[in-house]
């Protein structure tokens, strides 16, 4: 649908390059390359599901997070609950009560940052798919370097923070860590996130007006 | 973000102009708005657009069909349940039909609907909390267009893709029709059925309606002449 490259090296981001509504047969697909990093993801619903784990009030969402080797493990099941709970956060759900979201992620290429493409990748999909979302989000990776100080991206660093905001006024509304790092420097690093997660949601904005133009 | 008509939008983004618009007149918000805390704020990735005097509502791509009330829609018959039938409409549920709702449908005379049939419905009850519920009637009790759909061929399509050949500026069943002859209902549930004379001719529409998917109105022409030659045997 629309292919787009955008370099965002003033900000030390990875360039992005996506295409929307890759695979024919999902309600909404997207791949999303940060760098080397690639994600596929693929949004199914609202669907029937059983009745167990229908919920009066809102929609399911359901996580399947697929990595490369194909063996699940403990850590998918974590980056699994990261991305649901983000998503929880911004899908309006109360539209489609006693229904499913299925949500599909598949790893294809990791160089590090591999859930903050997956998040980004996740949120244009929803964007393909035409769920109702209350806002869109933005996951942006910074890394701490060995003099203790706070780069964007930050591949190969040992201490990483991601942030997660929302589109509306950019509040935090996800945050994960690995490492050790001083309050100073998270709060640091949140505030460059979210002077950086301006790039990520002008690059959806200019991926949707590109199809939008056609449609 | 503050976001205008004609604009590109994401979901979050808010618009003034439909709240000023509000304050002198009432308006009706369509797919992809949402009114939350005394600002409208945008659900759907697309295009916000407005009809003229007060209707406003977002372009957005959308395969998943989500049952509206008023529309027409495609439908197959999965199961016959005592005086009712269940239709899959491709929502999250299926819908039900009752065998009272046709055209001169009584408790003796039941219409002659088999499990497989395609049906073409119009949604009578749509809500988020209930299953749809469709009729082939309208308000005066004629069948009009509605019923059961002989023969054909049924495919899936984007709900966009439904819109825009149903759209009068499009030209693409104007410029279909005057090739060769054909019939044709599109569900706005994503679903297109196609009858022709011949199964050449009725391949030929269907690959004319999903080729027009992202073209403009000037390819679509060319694209349909282009289609019509081969159809004749001008071009092999």
């Amino acid at each position: 649908m629309g292919a787009e490259e955008k370099d965002l090296r003033d900000f030390k981001l990875q360039p992005m390059k996506c295409e929307l509504n890759f695979l024919s047969k999902s309600d909404g697909s997207a791949i999303l390359s940060q760098g080397d990093t690639v994600a596929l993801v693929s949004v199914n619903g609202p669907l029937d599901i059983k009745s167990t784990s229908q919920s009066i009030e809102k929609s399911t969402l359901e996580i399947l997070f697929c990595s490369k080797g194909g063996k699940p493990s403990v850590a998918d099941r974590y980056k699994e609950n990261v991305i649901r709970q983000t998503c929880e956060k911004a899908v309006l759900g109360c539209l489609y009560p006693r229904t499913g979201i299925t949500i599909t992620i598949q790893e294809l290429e990791d160089f590090g940052g591999f859930l903050s493409c997956a998040l980004n990748c996740a949120c244009l999909a929803l964007l393909n798919s035409g769920v109702s979302l209350r806002h869109v989000f933005a996951c942006v990776t910074c890394g701490v370097d060995e003099k203790g100080e706070v780069v964007l991206g930050g591949r190969g660093c040992d201490t990483q923070i991601s942030c997660v905001f929302d589109s509306i006024d950019k509040t935090l509304i996800t945050c994960f860590s690995e490492g050790t790092y001083s309050e100073g420097t998270y709060l640091e690093a949140v505030a460059r996130c979210r002077a950086a997660s301006e790039l990520v949601f002008a690059f959806y904005r200019d991926v949707v007006s590109k199809y939008s133009n056609a449609i | 973000m503050k976001v205008t008509i004609d604009d590109v939008v994401l979901p979050g983004d808010f618009c003034e102009d439909i709240i000023k618009a509000g304050e002198k007149s009432r308006v009706i918000l369509g797919p992809g708005l949402r009114k939350e805390l005394e600002k409208i704020f945008i659900t759907k990735a697309g295009v916000l657009r407005k009809r003229a005097p007060n209707t406003y509502w977002v372009d957005s791509y959308q395969k998943r069909y989500v049952p509206a009330r008023g529309e027409n829609v495609i439908g197959v018959v999965i199961q016959k349940a005592g005086d009712s039938f269940r239709v899959d409409v491709g929502g999250s549920c299926s819908a039900t039909l009752s065998y009272l709702s046709f055209e001169g449908a009584t408790k003796k005379n039941r219409p002659e609907v088999q499990v497989g049939d395609v049906i073409y419905a119009k949604m009578l009850v749509a809500s988020k909390d209930m299953e749809p519920e469709l009729v082939c009637v309208d308000s005066n009790g004629k069948k009009g267009r509605l019923g059961v759909l002989n023969d054909g061929f049924v495919f899936k399509c984007s709900i966009n893709l439904v819109r825009k050949i149903l759209n009068p500026s499009c030209p693409l069943l104007n410029s279909l029709k005057n090739e060769w002859p054909f019939e044709l209902a599109a569900g706005m549930n994503g679903r297109i059925w196609i009858k022709a004379n011949s199964m050449r001719e009725t391949i030929a529409v269907g690959n004319a309606i999903l080729g027009c998917e992202y073209l403009t109105s000037e390819e679509i022409k060319s694209m349909c002449t282009n289609i019509a030659s081969i159809l004749a045997g001008h071009v092999s």
